[in-house]
């Protein structure tokens, strides 16, 4: 009975979202129609559509979604890693913090877009400069998380590991990780937008693959309803990326009292 | 000579230095005998060090002077904190084997008898529940049987029923005295509650304020098992009345 209530909820979710998006689309169709705007500035919902297809049918999206996708999710993984690592070193070895936080505050508050020319001109115009770019802004937010996380662990479960002669090993693998997880999660999520968001400009500045350059082509070529397709591909790849994250964290953190 | 107490303390000082203010003389001059197998209440006001004392015994805590001999040489004891600390990703059963898990030792024989501390504190029906859904006084039993996995000789306890309403405090302090009565533990249990102190313990040991030191150590002599008809003891009103007086 539970699962067919969950099922229900689910279908419920959909169908108001499938709702609102029809409103949206509506709109927009009698807007151009109602106004005769010209397909150059704003083409309408069905032309985009056309275009959507199209890049399917003929096969064109494909290397470009590849390389995006493979930019995004190399990136945050290296980001995560080195976020993670970071902020466990941080709350470990105070020296550390005090040496290396001005530079990470630095690069968080630079805007990090205008670093791409100078990882283009170090790194090529490749793989390399984009994913480069995608780690610098995924680590600083997991960074932060996994501090929060380290130190949101009650004293008195310190203590209780220490009463316990746990190993160090012992402490990080079967406490501190997990206490961790929620506020990692939530910086996971914020470093997924990031990551999407950095191959995207990436792409826009340098080489010709990726979703980031079909976008700044069909610009450059006034295919207005190409690069509204493309807007589209890459909100879709955006919100897949973000539930991806969402469904691991409902299997990790069900334990947590925001599961209920 | 070696005692044969299961803690032995002697001349124990605590001071907390601080570069900007003076020390704080947390403990004075502590000597204490833990005998094996009593139940041990440690009273005094809020400040009075009391805490800090049993963190000392357990290790939590480094001594600034003195020495502590412990009869178990391996030096295993059982701390129960004032708040359960029960990692919530747990269930019951995993929460109260995570000691063995720390040390390796799940062996057939220390799964059987936590299955069976489990069932002394009644928990068998809760074994797969998760902390956030126990009232805390379950929670408490959970870190209590904790506590007990790995049987060692002594348990400390930190104001374990603090945190409970009045009615639950009660029940808790019968069902503690079953399990030590069952496990024949050591137990130094620290309270602010003067009428659980009575209840519990063989001995209570009254400590004063800045800096804390030992004030007494009264002997409770009421007869044992001890129930809720203990409380309307005459005798029950006598030491919690003595007591408070010298706690002031």
């Amino acid at each position: 009975m539970k699962k067919e209530n969950k099922l229900l909820k689910i279908l419920k979710g959909a169908g108001e979202y499938a709702f609102s998006i029809s409103i949206f689309i509506l709109v927009w169709h009698f807007y151009v129609r109602w106004n005769d705007v010209p397909e150059y500035i704003l083409p309408s919902p069905d032309k985009v559509w056309v275009s959507f297809v199209d890049l399917f049918r003929t096969g064109t999206v494909w290397p470009h979604l590849w390389a995006t996708t493979y930019e995004v999710v190399l990136g945050f993984i290296i980001g995560s890693l080195i976020g993670m690592a970071l902020g466990y070193l941080f709350t470990k070895v105070e020296p550390v913090k005090t040496a290396l936080m001005p530079y990470l505050i630095f690069l968080q508050t630079a805007p990090k877009i205008a670093l791409v020319p100078l990882f283009v001109v170090w790194f090529g115009i490749g793989v390399v400069s984009k994913i480069i770019l995608i780690i610098t802004m995924v680590v600083f937010p997991v960074l932060s998380g996994m501090i929060l996380g380290l130190e949101s662990i009650p004293t008195d479960v310190r203590n209780l590991m220490k009463v316990l002669k746990a190993t160090k090993w012992q402490v990080f693998s079967l406490v501190e990780i997990r206490y961790s997880l929620p506020s990692l999660f939530s910086s996971f999520k914020i470093g997924i937008v990031q990551a999407v968001i950095g191959a995207i400009v990436a792409e826009w500045m340098s080489g010709k693959q990726g979703l980031g350059y079909i976008l700044t082509y069909a610009s450059s070529t006034y295919e207005v309803s190409m690069l509204l397709a493309g807007i589209v591909l890459t909100i879709i790849l955006g919100i897949v990326t973000y539930e991806i994250i969402n469904i691991f964290e409902n299997k990790a953190l069900y334990w947590h009292e925001s599961k209920e | 000579m070696e005692s044969t107490n299961t803690v032995s303390i002697k001349h124990l000082d605590k001071i907390y230095s601080n570069l900007l203010k003076e020390d704080t003389v947390a403990l004075k001059d502590i000597n204490l005998e833990i005998k094996n197998g009593e139940f041990l209440s440690i009273i005094g006001p809020s400040g009075c060090g009391k805490s800090t004392l049993l963190k000392v015994i357990g290790g939590l805590e480094k001594p600034t002077r003195g020495e502590i001999e412990y009869l178990d040489k391996e030096n295993r004891l059982g701390f129960v904190f004032q708040d359960s600390v029960l990692l919530p990703w747990k269930n019951v059963r995993e929460n109260a084997e995570f000691p063995l898990v720390i040390q390796k030792k799940q062996t057939k024989e220390n799964e059987e008898r936590l299955d069976a501390l489990l069932e002394l504190a009644g928990l068998t029906e809760f074994k797969t529940a998760l902390p956030r859904e126990l009232s805390g006084g379950m929670k408490q039993r959970v870190s209590i049987v904790r506590a007990l996995s790995y049987d060692a000789p002594l348990l400390l306890m930190d104001e374990p029923f603090g945190a409970l309403d009045a009615i639950t405090r009660d029940h808790m302090n019968e069902e503690l005295l079953n399990i030590w009565t069952q496990t024949k533990k050591t137990i130094v249990f620290v309270t602010h509650s003067i009428g659980e102190a009575v209840f519990l313990a063989d001995r209570v040991v009254v400590m004063s304020t800045r800096p804390g030191t030992i004030k007494e150590i009264v002997p409770i002599d009421l007869p044992r098992p001890r129930n809720s008809q203990t409380r309307n003891d005459p005798k029950f009103g006598e030491y919690t009345g003595y007591l408070r007086g010298i706690i002031g």
